[in-house]
């Protein structure tokens, strides 16, 4: 990063192009939260009411960023599962299927040993982990063993993921009403409710994985040149099954978060996930290649994305527009935010 | 490497008679075809197969509606299973090519219940099954220019179900609880679904009698709860104390809409469609103001009577008023107050319905705009 810099010719530090890649979602983030504010005042303004731009905005206050959080905890948990698979390289696209059948697993545990975590009910939160992590672990066998593309190998599975959670639920939805579960989402602390801190705990958790352990290091050098990694004696087979476990780890979390924020578990549970887990990765600057980004890039997308899911309401914009509008936004923060001079060919 | 020369061998051999036997199969249905009952006159069949074509369970609302098509097949005596389900996943494609398939299995002896997914392909289907002399009733989707008066016998009946009253009915319930002032908002089915229009419509005819209620805002939450969850917060946000009362188009929207406020700590009357047994509980519980069952149930099992009476000549539809071919299902009210007896009588115990009472429950005629 510093030799870009030290070659330029005197005269005033330039930011480099690197510098600018790296923080580019930062940057996007604090400009749309910048943003939206703008258009509530512009709305006021044509209205004629009193306004100070950013003080009297309702997307700028705290009670909302408590919802942004919110929507996002779920989301964060099953987009940092991914990014591990889309640093190694690969793709992961098992989160639907995998959320909704640990949300469904949870909730018959939960249920079944007690319906309340003063119970051994709480068991059934290790046991979502589980078996998050088991089906994370077939698909990763899948991947590996039979040789099948991540892309398909997962899909596949996602498939899997939903029927038998269909199997299990017989089409019905599972309501987990106990009050200590739901605190997650109804007792604050510091303004924000409790699941908050649960997703930024398993964020430091993967960022720990991520920067201090040999498995973290490992998805790196796969993902950045996987035949280097072999020939450095590197068992790469290995490492992807791991990886793929451990997203599915991470996708259970998310399961939890998601019962927790809306107290059903049904196959319905996973829907969506896939849709913005990816999106938040890629906006983050994860690049969809291996090698490049990491957790926090991924905190950074899926903020972006839930602020301009959020944004978009607060401001009034048209339904038919949104969707349309979160496409382009994509567009531009990967144009921002990924540097892609380095890459010879896109597939 | 005798046994692979062996083995191909027999290959061949089996190739060659799938071949022939097929080629003797099309020529032999053919020749049938030329022989047999002219497919306009409509026969009766003393055990057609009996199939329901819909888009998957994973929506408890299709899940209702294929328990109660069980519920019929079990009335006459057989296994649940004996209900050929057809799952179309949400395409129109897949649900023609479907029941091409089985009316070619079946040789028309065929009793369909079918929603087919969208209006359009309501017309190939039906047609379809008239040429082979199949009996088909359709649910939800239909074009206006088609009618089973317009096929003999053989097109039995369409059933649908027209919101905009009922929808209009809970919204007065919503605006009398908020004493006819204030904000409302409300949270939709996907855009173009027509339920979803019908109900939005509801509202709005509604609150041509109430002027001081100002609909701050629609959106389409997409018949999903975690959807209807952060549409819900973003309102909030907008919105905030001005929002008094919303009108939902559905209770898996109305979940998500509850779950929202409870994250606020608010506390406002909502409205709810479907009456889910979950949206009747919290009726019962009083966090919900109303909702309206539209009997699921009934309809798929009643459905799938018509074709099959209709099939084994216990009456004859061309015989019946339009009235009785074109109908709207039933709605029922669900409120506080009744809300107990109402899961009674219809949730905990599921009626056991005469399936040969066709136009019963039913709520009169379909009414072309």
């Amino acid at each position: 990063m510093s030799s870009s810099t030290a070659a330029l010719p005197d005269g005033p530090r330039r930011i480099s192009r690197e510098t600018l890649v790296k923080w580019a979602p930062l940057l996007v983030l604090v400009v749309l939260v910048l943003l939206f504010p703008l258009f509530e005042w512009l709305e006021d303004f044509r209205d004629g009411k009193d306004h100070i731009y950013l003080l009297d905005s309702r997307f700028l206050s705290i009670r909302n960023f408590a919802r942004i959080a919110i929507s996002a905890s779920p989301a964060l948990m099953v987009a940092i599962g991914v990014t591990f698979i889309i640093l190694m390289g690969s793709i992961d696209l098992s989160m639907e299927g995998t959320v909704s059948v640990c949300a469904v697993m949870f909730a018959l545990m939960f249920i079944g040993m007690g319906g309340t975590l003063a119970s051994w009910a709480f068991l059934a939160i290790p046991g979502a982990l589980v078996v998050g992590a088991v089906m994370g672990f077939i698909n990763g066998l899948v991947h590996v063993k039979l040789k099948i593309p991540s892309f398909m190998a997962s899909l596949a599975m996602g498939f899997v993921g939903t029927g038998f959670a269909l199997l299990l639920t017989g089409g019905d939805r599972i309501r987990v009403e106990d009050e200590a579960f739901r605190s997650l989402l109804t007792v604050r602390w510091f303004n924000f409710p409790v699941m908050c801190y649960v997703a930024l705990l398993g964020l430091l958790v993967a960022w720990f994985i991520q920067s201090r352990t040999t498995l973290g290091r490992n998805f790196y050098a796969v993902g950045g040149g996987e035949e280097l990694a072999k020939a450095s004696g590197l068992n790469v087979n290995r490492v992807r099954i791991m990886g793929f476990t451990l997203a599915g780890v991470f996708f259970a979390m998310g399961a939890l978060l998601a019962v927790g924020r809306i107290g059903i578990a049904e196959t319905a549970t996973g829907n969506g996930f896939m849709f913005v887990s990816i999106t938040a990765v890629v906006v983050g600057g994860t690049a969809l290649w291996g090698g490049i980004g990491g957790v926090w890039n991924t905190l950074i997308g899926v903020l972006i994305v839930n602020v301009i899911n959020n944004g978009m309401v607060v401001i009034g914009l048209p339904n038919w527009v949104q969707d349309g509008t979160l496409g382009l936004l994509v567009i531009a923060a990967v144009v921002l935010s990924t540097d892609r001079r380095s890459v010879s060919f896109v597939k | 490497m005798s046994f692979i020369k062996k083995f191909i061998e027999q290959e061949t051999i089996s190739r060659r008679n799938f071949l022939l036997a097929s080629a003797y199969g099309v020529s032999g249905a053919a020749a049938m075809r030329m022989f047999g009952p002219s497919p306009a006159m409509a026969a009766s069949y003393s055990d057609p197969t009996v199939a329901w074509s819909y888009r998957n369970r994973t929506n408890p609302y299709w899940n209702e509606i294929v328990s109660g098509g069980e519920a019929f097949v079990e009335s006459l005596g057989k296994d649940k299973s004996f209900l050929t389900h057809l799952i179309n996943e949400g395409s129109s494609e897949k649900s023609l090519a479907d029941v091409k398939a089985l009316l070619a299995k079946t040789n028309g002896e065929l009793a369909l219940a079918i929603d087919t997914n969208d209006a359009p392909n309501a017309r190939p289907v039906v047609e379809s099954c008239v040429e082979a002399g199949a009996y088909v009733s359709t649910l939800w989707n239909k074009t206006d220019d088609l009618h089973p008066w317009d096929f003999g016998d053989n097109y039995v009946s369409h059933m649908s179900w027209s919101d905009e009253g009922p929808a209009e009915q809970t919204a007065r319930i919503l605006l009398d609880a908020i004493g006819g002032k204030g904000g409302v908002v409300h949270l939709g089915g996907i855009a173009s679904n027509n339920p979803a229009i019908e109900r939005l419509n509801g509202l709005k005819n509604a609150l041509k009698d109430y002027p001081d209620v100002e609909l701050l805002d629609a959106q389409p939450a997409d018949w999903d709860t975690q959807k209807a969850n952060q549409v819900m917060s973003g309102f909030i946000t907008r919105y905030g104390d001005e929002i008094s009362g919303v009108h939902c188009a559905n209770d898996t929207i109305a979940y998500g809409v509850l779950e929202a406020l409870r994250a606020e700590g608010m506390d406002i009357p909502i409205v709810s469609y479907d009456g889910n047994p979950q949206a009747v509980g919290l009726v019962a519980e009083g966090k919900i103001l109303a909702t309206v069952f539209t009997n699921p149930h009934w309809g798929g099992g009643i459905t799938a009577a018509l074709a099959y009476y209709a099939a084994t000549g216990h009456f004859k539809p061309s015989e019946e008023p339009n009235e009785h071919r074109e109908f709207n299902g039933p709605s029922i009210f669900v409120t506080p107050a009744d809300a107990a007896e109402f899961k009674a009588n219809y949730l905990d115990n599921v009626p056991t319905y005469d399936w040969k009472d066709f136009w019963g429950p039913s709520n009169g005629p379909i009414v072309y705009k």
